[in-house]
């Protein structure tokens, strides 16, 4: 049970990495009625690996990708699944 | 109609001549995007561009799809480019072609309006101070919104 984490631009740059795999058996579930892991969930336990960590992860305007899709942090993650966060899009 | 993601510069004029085709519609519109030697007062040297190219292709498509099904498109090209582009290379085209220039005119703009914010790309200027990050707009984003509230109009 994993998913794909990419991180993309000034988030990449900030972490120094640009995709790993995580484990969500490490992950703590939302609560214990619902027991699913959510966005919010992944973007917790990565920040407890550091200040670096929670300081790139909770700025204002972050972006999260569910397997190409722009979701919310209460989107519930799956096995397999891709999550990607990366700052506001500036393409064009 | 199909979507480019590329790092070769775009040849506009093929590209104008494969959307017309053989048999136009009454009116094409299209957009070209450069590389501004400037950011304000800010000289700049080169362009990076950094995408995430699954994503960036599901998203060019699915707008300009639904830029075709808004604007009853005959025919639609998006065209971006990604890595190292020098100053004054073009950086995104975009073409519409319809019944009618104001379709033809207002898909271009939409498309535009939500690429800008919609698609995962994120440029970053070379300068003589070095490389930063181009901070997101909210002038992009309140443009972004306006074909929001109109889609919601109709």
């Amino acid at each position: 049970m994993s998913i794909t984490i990419k991180l993309f631009a000034s988030l990449r740059e900030a972490l120094g990495e640009s995709e790993f795999q995580l484990e969500l058996g490490a992950i703590p579930v939302e609560n214990e009625v619902s027991s699913v892991i959510t966005v919010a969930s992944i973007k917790a336990a990565l920040s407890a690996r550091g200040s670096q960590w929670h300081d790139a992860l909770n700025q204002p305007n972050l972006v999260h990708a569910l397997n190409h899709k722009v979701v919310y942090v209460d989107a519930i993650v799956a096995d397999g699944d891709e999550l990607a966060l990366f700052p506001p899009m500036t393409g064009g | 109609m199909t979507v480019s993601l590329q790092t070769e510069p775009i040849d506009v004029v093929a590209e104008y001549a494969a959307l017309v085709g053989e048999a136009p519609g009454a009116a094409v519109a299209t957009f070209t995007g450069y590389v501004r030697n400037y950011t304000g007062e800010d000289p700049v040297g080169a362009l990076e561009l950094e995408h995430y190219p699954e994503m960036a292709l599901s998203v060019l498509e699915e707008l300009g799809q639904q830029a075709a099904e808004r604007f009853g498109l005959l025919r639609w090209r998006i065209v971006h480019r990604f890595g190292v582009l020098p100053v004054s290379e073009t950086i995104v085209w975009v073409g519409a072609m319809a019944d009618h220039r104001g379709e033809a005119i207002s898909a271009c703009e939409c498309m535009m309006d939500t690429l800008k914010t919609d698609a995962p790309f994120w440029k970053r200027e070379q300068g003589p101070s070095g490389a930063r990050w181009v901070a997101s707009c909210e002038h992009d984003g309140q443009r972004r919104e306006r074909w929001k509230r109109s889609e919601e109009r109709t």
